[in-house]
């Protein structure tokens, strides 16, 4: 029975944690950003100012059933895929589902806005989400290879018993520095860093899905976020920085992880989603295929 | 709803309110919305000039958390930078009424507030608050980034206190803005939003809400339809 309520603690604080670094991770990653423009930034606590005023309209468009519930779908997607990521002192089902599920639940929050913002009908959301989706194609086949080398390499798709192996051995960033390299490259895309930012393109597309996003829709999306980068700092980490033994040292790499891709995207312009396409298939995919070489 | 096939309402009408903590909860929501205003800025005129110094790191308006959106959906501020003239000013009204409320129209530069040097031009609004509920008007020629942000922090003042109430205006006495409208761009005047609609939904409606200038939209007002998919060869 007190198995059972520890579980069920661990998935209701889970997520719960994701979101509290996940609301961290957005006002450094938007502090990065003006201090590289010599700005002062956003206060403290800005990130919480957006999405309770977000929350907090009067008036609100939804465009239909599938409008909310692509929301839905965009934010449980990556609320369930908080519950497979292992952290310091809670494992959740993480042991039980592993990486090859926690890849297809990382998938359904960009199907989720990809149904949301068909509905809402407007061209240049459609335009938008049909970007991202091929954008999705374009990173995720480097990152499925990468997912694919880790586990050959460790004999296991669990990340729990791949972050015991690493803290008893060597970090996976060491053993496998191709394979690293490919999975940072795979990470600028997945989190829409600058070079790979085509399918938001604010001055453009108006920026693509969020187009017909107000007030809650718009929060839900901010929600998201969060999520999105606590999920992406915390894969990385897992599958190549030997997870966190204690809290701090597993905070201060995930964020680490997070802060690269926002540190290096002012030095980009942008591709186009073919070029997009066609870097990511080419020199991702070429380094994690030689590192599978050397791992098998 | 009316009965004019435009964009219907579908949210929820408000509740009648029973939290004790429901003033609590007011207090904590205007707080985040006078610390959050993501604007839109329609770059009409010359105004438009002096928001780049505003926005980047000479002045920067992200630490008051004011930033820059760029769909009328998003935003909360919709920044009228300058002069308006007869075809601006239906695309203002248009982009205006998309917006969701609580939303905040501030009017920069001479030319909003009495039409500036354009004072006899024949195609040009002259007072822009006679069309649209603005919250603040941000008066010089042009006004300098630090007028620019003077005036932001007045919206946030005024938000803070619960006194940016202006775009209830626009659903309350609908009839007097829409005749301003209609005597400019003449009766058959119509919009894809259903003002009228929206004000009854959510319980704005007052007598002056409708009025003769309604009556003629009535009549004139045709039912949108989408776009016929065509495909040229």
């Amino acid at each position: 029975m007190s198995t059972i309520t520890e579980l069920l603690t661990e998935l209701f604080l889970m997520p719960l944690i994701a979101f509290m670094v996940g609301l961290a991770m957005v006002l450094m990653l938007r502090k990065i950003g003006a201090r590289l423009q010599r700005r002062v930034g956003p206060p403290l606590l800005q990130p919480i100012f957006d999405i309770v005023k977000l929350y907090g309209k009067d008036t609100q468009v939804s465009h239909g059933l599938i409008h909310d519930i692509g929301l839905v779908m965009a934010v449980g997607g990556y609320v369930a895929a908080e519950i497979f990521l292992p952290v310091p002192g809670m494992d959740g089902i993480a042991d039980k589902g592993g990486i090859i599920t926690l890849s297809y639940v990382m998938m359904v929050p960009s199907l989720g806005l990809a149904l949301g913002v068909g509905q809402c009908a407007n061209p240049n959301g459609s335009i938008g989400i049909s970007r991202a989706l091929t954008a999705m194609l374009a990173y995720d086949i480097p990152f499925i290879i990468v997912v694919f080398g880790v586990a050959a390499h460790y004999q296991s798709t669990s990340l729990v018993g791949m972050i015991e192996y690493q803290q008893a051995h060597q970090w996976g960033i060491f053993e496998m520095p191709l394979l690293a390299a490919a999975g940072l490259f795979a990470l600028q895309g997945m989190m829409g860093k600058q070079p790979f930012e085509i399918y938001v393109a604010p001055a453009e597309i108006a920026t693509g899905p969020m187009v017909e996003m107000s007030g809650k829709y718009m929060g839900g999306l901010f929600v998201m976020q969060t999520f999105q980068l606590y999920t992406a700092g915390v894969l990385y980490t897992s599958l190549f920085l030997g997870g966190g033994s204690n809290w701090f040292e597993f905070l201060l790499k995930i964020f680490v992880v997070v802060a690269i891709p926002m540190s290096v995207a002012f030095v980009f312009p942008r591709y186009r989603t073919e070029d997009m396409v066609r870097i990511m298939w080419k020199w991702p995919v070429m380094a994690a295929l030689i590192g599978i070489a050397f791992v098998l | 709803m009316s009965k004019i096939g435009n964009i219907p309402v579908n949210a929820q009408a408000g509740k009648k309110r029973t939290n004790p903590l429901a003033g609590v909860f007011d207090e904590l929501v205007q707080f985040c919305q006078s610390r959050s205003m993501f604007m839109l800025h329609y770059c009409t005129g010359c105004g438009a000039i002096e928001l780049p110094p505003a926005m980047t790191s000479r002045f920067d308006m992200e630490r008051l958390g004011i930033q820059p959106m760029v769909t009328p959906r998003q935003a909360d501020i919709l920044l009228v930078t300058g002069y308006v003239s007869v075809k601006t000013l239906k695309r203002v009204i248009l982009t205006y009424e998309q917006m969701q409320s609580p939303k905040y129209v501030i009017g920069i530069c001479s030319c909003t507030v009495n039409g500036g040097m354009y004072w006899q031009s024949y195609a040009t609004a002259k007072v822009l608050n006679e069309y649209l509920p603005v919250d603040v008007y941000i008066a010089g020629c042009m006004p300098r980034p630090e007028a620019v942000i003077e005036g932001m922090r007045r919206l946030m003042r005024n938000i803070e206190e619960g006194k940016g109430h202006a775009w209830k205006d626009y659903f309350q006495r609908y009839d007097y803005y829409l005749g301003n409208q209609q005597h400019l761009f003449g009766d058959d005047w119509q919009t894809p939003t259903d003002i009228i609609g929206e004000a009854r939904h959510y319980g704005l409606e007052t007598e002056q809400t409708y009025g003769e200038h309604t009556r003629i939209l009535e009549q004139h007002q045709q039912p949108l339809e989408p776009h016929k998919m065509r495909i040229k060869f």
